[in-house]
């Protein structure tokens, strides 16, 4: 009586997944019992059992040894179907488990890529090319570190686009230098957040932060290393810094030497890296039916791009901290709002040139 | 499975039979830092002091080669002495003892070095914050490397 309920009961706690499964366990038990009796034969030995113990009941002397020995036959059975249907139910919670973590980094899984996707379709990049730096490797595998920066940067671009609606509001309605001070300190800190993002986002994938992936495709016209030209920068936003005094006119003059001055210096380093490279990669030779051994050297050569990329973030964190000397806490602000928004144009300007190719002709 | 790429037991790219102390030679004959050859009874810590500047690199450490055209480009002309992998540790403890002598302490040696006026200024880091504020060529004027 107990037995048939018991395996009821089991494949009612599996009710909860489709009927395949329901029907996968009672297969299990199937070929699990295949050795021993059929179901059948045991539904058959339960109403043995049944009737049996009605008689038990009825016939008080009767044949009790006769009645022992078969009782005894019927109980082992009910006790290894039991086990059996243990077994079943141990395997099917082990099957549920493995299905369901399947479940789990799959959804992970989709949600990354759903991210990069949305990306990809804001910054009309052109997929195919930045695959390459997306998922080094075979497809479907995504870099965490980057994934990790994209979302980051994106919770950075709106957190900018807060404070340069601040710094504007602010310098209209002529709150005093204290309350600039606050805001310019924030949106300096908030600088500075970006090249810490962009350090460790270099160590997980160096391609990826030199051609610029994260940046819109008309901001990346201009990347030099993993971003703008410090010196660069200096040239086209310096007439919005006006006015200025001459001493400070001078000083921004000499910085955006200065700056240039060391680009040009890391941009030699750069090309001397790319030469010895080049040279190790040619120098290369197959050793039996492989180019890895001979790679080593190449590999340290890559790992160098990284310092590259660090000192070119370096150089635009000394100019940013050498403005903040030269300029007053107003002409800061002025700044850092030209900047903002200048960066904010090239945004747009990217978005407005995906949208051009859908029109029609 | 794939072995893991052992970094350092690739053999040198060139052979040299020439001893650790070695000459160093540029690419470009032109602007060339001058070479660094060791008289007899010399040491480094004797080149440090009678130099203005003098960079302690890497051999083909392209950071190095910044350093150099940053330096060249603002006049000066560093003394570079390159060191061989298999002789860095022993350059490196030579190089602490000058540090703890001038009171610079807790300053981790790192190439490429850069020594001017006798003691370590710093690294590539320090070399570019300090060009990038300007307080580099008075410090470079004051230790006679430059003239101007």
């Amino acid at each position: 009586m107990n037995s048939p309920s018991a395996q009821f009961v089991t494949s009612r706690r599996m009710g909860v997944y489709d009927p395949i499964h329901q029907m996968s366990m009672w297969g299990e038990n199937f070929k699990s019992n295949s050795n021993l009796n059929s179901p059948a034969s045991l539904i058959v030995e339960d109403v043995k059992l049944d009737s049996q113990s009605e008689d038990a009941s009825h016939g008080i002397s009767g044949p009790s040894n006769q009645y022992d020995q078969e009782a005894t036959k019927p109980v082992d059975k009910a006790q290894r179907r039991l086990a059996q249907n243990r077994e079943a139910a141990r395997k099917s919670r082990l099957r549920k488990k493995a299905y369901v973590q399947q479940l789990e980094t799959s959804r992970l899984k989709l949600i990354q890529l759903e991210h990069e996707l949305e990306c990809a379709r804001h910054q009309g990049s052109y997929i195919g090319g930045g695959l390459d730096a997306i998922h080094p490797g075979f497809p479907g595998a995504v870099n965490p570190g980057i994934t990790t920066f994209e979302i980051e940067y994106g919770n950075w671009v709106e957190e900018q686009n807060r404070q340069i609606c601040d710094l504007r509001n602010a310098l209209n309605a002529h709150v005093t230098d204290m309350e600039l001070r606050m805001l310019v300190e924030n949106c300096r800190n908030h600088y500075f957040e970006l090249f810490r993002m962009k350090e460790t986002a270099a160590k997980a994938d160096v391609f990826y932060v030199t051609s610029g992936m994260w940046k819109t495709s008309a901001e990346r016209f201009f990347s030099w290393i993993g971003g703008i030209r410090p010196s660069e920068l200096l040239k086209v936003l310096g007439p919005q810094l006006n006015p200025m005094t001459e001493q400070q006119s001078a000083k921004v003059v000499v910085l955006r030497d200065a700056c240039l001055q060391a680009e040009d210096a890391l941009w030699q380093g750069m090309e001397r890296l790319q030469q010895t490279l080049a040279e190790t990669v040619a120098a290369s030779q197959l050793i039996e039916g492989s180019y890895i051994p001979q790679m080593a050297p190449a590999m340290k050569k890559l790992e160098a791009l990284v310092e590259f990329v660090n000192e070119a973030d370096h150089i635009r964190e000394e100019a940013l901290e050498q403005m903040f000397h030269i300029l007053t806490i107003r002409q800061a602000a002025r700044g850092l709002l030209a900047l903002g928004e200048y960066f904010q144009r090239f945004r747009a300007l990217s978005k407005l040139w995906a949208t051009r190719s859908h029109e029609p002709a | 499975m794939q072995q893991a790429i052992p970094y350092k037991s690739w053999p040198p790219l060139h052979t040299k039979a020439q001893q650790s102390f070695s000459l160093k030679v540029d690419d470009n004959p032109l602007v060339s830092p001058p070479k660094v050859v060791l008289r007899e009874g010399e040491d480094m810590l004797n080149m440090v002091s009678e130099n203005a500047v003098i960079v302690f690199a890497r051999r083909g450490c392209c950071m190095s080669h910044v350093v150099k055209r940053l330096l060249l480009g603002l006049g000066v002309n560093p003394a570079v002495y390159e060191v061989d992998e298999k002789d860095e540790i022993g350059v490196v403890k030579e190089l602490e003892t000058l540090i703890s002598n001038t009171g610079k302490d807790g300053k981790v040696l790192q190439f490429p070095a850069v020594f001017i006026g006798g003691s370590l200024f710093g690294g590539l880091d320090r070399v570019m914050a300090t060009h990038i504020s300007g307080e580099l060529v008075p410090i470079l004027k004051d230790a006679g490397a430059l003239w101007l």
